[in-house]
């Protein structure tokens, strides 16, 4: 099919037909402002703050739902199309309440940009505001205040569009309208978090990040989620080198701009429990710490001795490299299996894989299997970032074997019956690869320092 | 640039001799020691007495509550992203009523704290106030980290609502508002 040709603010663009002018205007590397009209979701057309000039059209037009045309001539920032936006803007802050000093949304909202780009800076308004409802929840995960809310409905279409779960919806009339859940209840869907990021407002928020800090303080990484096997990617905030979120980052070709619920509480599992700090030797039945020079000459010593009686399990948690070295010292050793601990997790047809291995598809690539290998005749295992604690079997045979290595970033039963163990790091604070499910390689940054002297395991 | 070049005034004899000059300054000198022509002596004897602050004086900054005793701060950390040492820091926390937000922790290192006054001036709820306090001492590093609690103290001698009190309390209107529309305080 022939592209469209049209003209804007002066420059040539050619587009796919059937394109809004919104996507023609992005598709030239500008953008212009909106709330309601997502690249993911259906257009809505009722925030009305998109308006640009298109000549030979009578009135300003809303580039969301204006289709291209061939030689159409369209104007984003002239006199007329920000005249019209800064009326948009007075209306949508009629009722807006001036709780930008307790909004989690300061700092990444588009009320406030936008204000600041179009706002005056008062109010022609002198009746009392709407006051609606705040604080409400609307689900454990996700809190709602009606006041801040400016009905553009992206979260009703997200969940009914993306999450194929039709939970919320907008309720009564005129100026007392506002979003609810549907049939009273409260939100179930597994994806419903990303209705926070897709609120242009600070009308949906996380209860779980909420009040914890201010956005502009937050230290934001792009890396990968470790939650499952579909790597989606994420931007991590941190602050006091504690994680404090994860949100989606936008990759059309993984997760689009979403991610499950599960994903964004993978963090958690950083500070939970003991962190190991220091390697541990065991030396006459109890494990004590020591250097590292100390650990690795025992692992060494311990590993060597097994030989081909070494069992290795090496996790699909760790990053590409790990694996690949891990893997080499077990080729180095001559052991006999290698396999990896099978992880599941929550499985549907819009991201979650239902493999809990973020790295599973790397480590089969490098040689290392789905499934613990038998215990049965060993004489040593290296368990690299797994643990065995969920197969009470496996445990128990650890404690016949004469040596075993410990990789790992937190004190498990497994750990403790390690003869060695070194301390590791979680995919947050470590730099390397993850292979998704797809095969797609991608980057995992470091964002928060790790406690005492672990280290990432490839060090 | 074309140079000019500036000719000097040749000094007299009695201007080279600098004695005149002396005498005269020693003479206004003489006449501060025995308070000649109603001067009297300028030394202010601290501690025992005490400068008169001029309003505009920035001290420790302090916090302040409202005529109500509630907390004004909101832990919108403004101050804390405006400060320009970086002395100030907050860990906001969730409360119950029309204002849902308060500081768990608000401590300003005054190791730290440069008197400038922006936390005071980017205040949205006017909830930070520059107080006259300027005797700052301790004998740790931690001791001159003023918590909240020390903050409050030294806010309270300036007065309710820092001795400006606002005609309208925010949570009272906040209040007042939403029930006149049927809405609860939550």
């Amino acid at each position: 099919m022939s592209m469209v040709k049209l003209t804007i603010d002066g420059c040539e663009v050619e587009v796919q037909p059937g394109s809004t002018v919104i996507q023609a205007v992005r598709a030239m590397g500008a953008d212009v402002p909106h709330y309601c009209w997502h690249p993911g979701l259906s257009v809505s057309g009722n925030c009305r703050i998109c308006l640009v000039e298109v000549e030979g059209m009578p009135t300003v037009q809303i580039s969301c739902n204006l289709g291209v045309r061939d030689g159409m001539v369209v104007h984003t920032q002239s006199a007329k199309a920000r005249a019209a936006r800064k009326d948009v803007m007075e209306l949508l802050l009629i009722n807006h309440p001036l709780d930008c000093p307790i909004c989690d949304q300061a700092g990444e909202c588009k009320l406030q940009e936008y204000s600041f780009e179009f706002g005056s800076d008062g109010s022609r308004f002198a009746f009392p505001k709407v006051h609606k409802q705040k604080h409400v929840r609307f689900s454990e995960k996700v809190t709602f205040d009606a006041e801040r809310c400016i009905l553009c409905t992206r979260c009703v279409r997200f969940l009914d569009e993306v999450a194929g779960a039709d939970e919320l919806d907008i309720v009564n009339r005129g100026d007392r309208n506002e979003i609810a859940v549907a049939r009273g209840g409260e939100l179930e869907s597994p994806y419903q978090m990303n209705v926070i990021d897709v609120c242009p407002v600070g009308a949906l928020t996380s209860t779980d990040f909420r009040f914890k800090s201010r956005v502009w303080f937050l230290k934001q990484t792009r890396s990968v989620c470790p939650g499952c096997s579909r790597g989606c990617n994420v931007t991590v905030g941190a602050r006091w080198n504690r994680l404090l979120r994860l949100v989606p980052a936008e990759n059309a070709a993984v997760n689009r701009w979403w991610m499950c619920d599960d994903g964004r509480f993978t963090y958690k599992a950083v500070a939970a429990g003991e962190r190991l700090g220091a390697p541990l030797v065991r030396r006459g039945g109890a494990l004590e710490e020591t250097t590292w020079d100390e650990a690795l000459a025992a692992a060494v010593d311990g590993l060597r001795k097994c030989g081909v009686d070494l069992v290795g399990v090496i996790s699909a948690r760790l990053t590409n490299e790990e694996i690949h070295l891990a893997a080499s010292v077990l080729d180095e050793v001559g052991a006999r299996a290698r396999g990896h601990v099978s992880r599941t997790c929550a499985q549907d047809d819009l991201l979650r894989t239902g493999d809990g291995n973020p790295n599973a598809a790397g480590a089969a690539l490098m040689g290392v299997p789905a499934g613990v290998p038998s215990l049965d005749g060993a004489k040593g295992a290296f368990l690299c970032g797994d643990d065995l604690d969920g197969d009470a079997a496996a445990l128990a045979a650890l404690d016949g074997l004469e040596f075993v290595l410990y990789a790992g970033t937190h004190e498990t039963a497994t750990m403790r019956r390690a003869h060695v163990v070194l301390p590791g790091v979680t995919s947050f604070e470590k730099d390397g690869s993850f292979t998704n499910v797809d095969g797609r390689v991608q980057r995992v940054q470091s964002v928060v320092a790790a406690p005492g002297d672990a280290l990432p395991d490839w060090k | 640039m074309a140079y000019v070049k500036v000719k000097r005034r040749e000094l007299t004899f009695a201007e080279r001799m600098y004695l005149p000059a002396i005498m005269k300054g020693m003479a206004l000198t003489f006449k501060h020691f025995v308070g000649v022509g109603g001067r009297k002596g300028v030394t202010l004897q601290y501690p025992d007495e005490k400068w008169e602050l001029p309003a505009f004086y920035r001290g420790v900054p302090s916090l302040v509550k409202d005529t109500a005793g509630r907390e004004k701060c909101v832990a919108c950390s403004l101050c804390e992203f405006v400060c320009p040492p970086r002395a100030i820091s907050i860990i906001p926390r969730e409360i119950e009523g029309v204002v849902e937000k308060a500081p768990e922790v608000f401590d300003i290192d005054m190791l730290r704290c440069i008197f400038c006054g922006y936390c005071e001036e980017v205040c949205p709820e006017e909830a930070i106030f520059m107080s006259k306090e300027y005797e700052v001492c301790g004998e740790t590093r931690e001791e001159l980290v003023f918590d909240k609690t020390r903050l409050y103290e030294i806010g309270s001698t300036l007065g309710p609502d820092g001795g400006t009190p606002d005609a309208e309390k925010k949570w009272e209107r906040l209040s007042r508002e939403q029930s006149a529309q049927g809405l609860g305080e939550d």
